[in-house]
């Protein structure tokens, strides 16, 4: 039995939780998908249309499945659909989960990137370095702008955040995780 | 008050801030920007499966990051010691640093563009097989072809297809490419030498073995 990751599969967060990234999942990846990965949610944040035995796959093994469409970071709803995505991912309820575009490149690099600078405290090198094994060094400024100056407010239930989210420096947070 | 007032007192709240509806009862958190303090990845460090991860030598501005990993274990894939920095924080923090030499027979004829043997690939995964040793970090100085080969080995014993082994290997090792002889190292290797214990082995491993 030989198992085919999608293109470009890669833990993204492997700790309390399993939240992974890929490219376009083909059915020669199912196999992997349902017997390592037992999803519970798939994030598309590409544009294509769903394949009818992707969809059926998906159903099946019944995966709840988001179609967020991104069409670039100059996307006039990018704000909103980036937001929509974290969401899901700031709740624990949704785990396991896979994050894929149609490479698995820039943007889910860009969703990843995100993830590490917000929810992780990763410095801005280390989020350039780590989109760059992905893309192979292919021209990425405009997504690397986006996720350096990328700003929110979002609101999300406490008791559903993920322990991988990173409270560590907030001088409060035992404070108010034991007012809670 | 004016805008920019406005605009300082968000810059001073931090990224948690639990709103008033904790009084119904249903706590929530607002996230506005990250952490204050900003943490460094090891140079090429990515996760490999649940609290397994891959990356170059780490250097004193990444310990920050590691604590966070609360790793257990270090594999340094490497006959020369790693710098002292890294040796005196796994001595202060009790994390059993772990040599598999490149070649242990080689003495002063070896070579460190050589790649592993056989003998320390199966050294190292026989920690990795072992999930006393979690949460470990498999490391050599720049994270590309010794680290690869031994993620590579692991990724056949769970039962990947060589081409997406390769995918894996080559995403890490930089502008030149990957070497071909790192790729049928990890071909070659006998899989079938690696004794798992099923008490100990990971989740993960388990998984993709049955």
């Amino acid at each position: 039995m030989k198992y085919i990751p999608p293109l470009s599969f890669a833990p993204v967060v492997g700790t309390d939780v399993d939240l992974y990234r890929s490219g376009y999942p083909m059915p020669l990846n199912y196999s992997f998908i349902k017997h390592q990965l037992h999803l519970k949610t798939v994030i598309y944040v590409g544009d294509k249309d769903i394949l009818p035995e992707y969809k059926a796959f998906l159903e099946e093994e019944s995966i709840k499945f988001h179609h967020i469409p991104m069409k670039s970071t100059k996307d006039p709803e990018i704000q909103k659909e980036m937001e929509t995505v974290l969401k899901l991912v700031l709740d624990v309820n949704n785990y396991p989960i896979l994050v894929h575009s149609n490479k698995g490149k820039h943007r889910v690099g860009v969703v990843v990137g995100i993830i590490r600078k917000l929810l992780l405290g990763w410095s801005m090198t280390g989020i350039y370095q780590e989109y760059d094994l992905f893309t192979g060094g292919q021209k990425g400024d405009i997504d690397l702008e986006y996720i350096t100056m990328f700003n929110t407010s979002i609101n999300v239930p406490l008791d559903r955040l993920p322990d991988f989210v990173n409270f560590k420096n907030h001088p409060n947070e035992t404070h108010e995780k034991l007012a809670v | 008050m004016s805008a920019i007032d406005n605009y300082q007192d968000e810059e001073e709240d931090d990224i948690v801030c639990v709103n008033e509806e904790i009084e119904t009862g249903h706590p929530r958190v607002t996230i506005l920007h990250p952490p204050n303090e900003r943490i460094v990845p090891p140079l090429n460090f990515c996760p490999v499966e649940r609290y397994l991860y891959r990356s170059g030598q780490p250097s004193n501005v990444n310990f920050p990051f590691l604590l966070n990993l609360k790793l257990k274990t270090i594999i340094w894939l490497a006959n020369e010691e790693p710098q002292d920095a890294l040796l005196e924080f796994c001595d202060d923090h009790n994390i059993q640093l772990q040599f598999a030499a490149i070649n242990p027979d080689g003495g002063e004829d070896d070579n460190p563009w050589d790649g592993l043997t056989e003998h320390s690939i199966r050294n190292a995964l026989h920690t990795i097989v072992n999930s006393e040793s979690y949460p470990l970090l498999v490391c050599c100085g720049m994270g590309r072809h010794r680290t690869g080969t031994v993620i590579g080995c692991l990724r056949r014993l769970m039962g990947w297809n060589l081409a997406s082994v390769s995918e894996e290997y080559r995403r890490f090792t930089g502008s030149r490419g990957g070497r071909i002889l790192v790729e049928l190292l990890i071909e070659a290797f006998d899989i079938t030498s690696v004794e798992i214990d099923r008490e100990k082995a990971p989740n993960w491993l388990l998984t993709a073995l049955s």
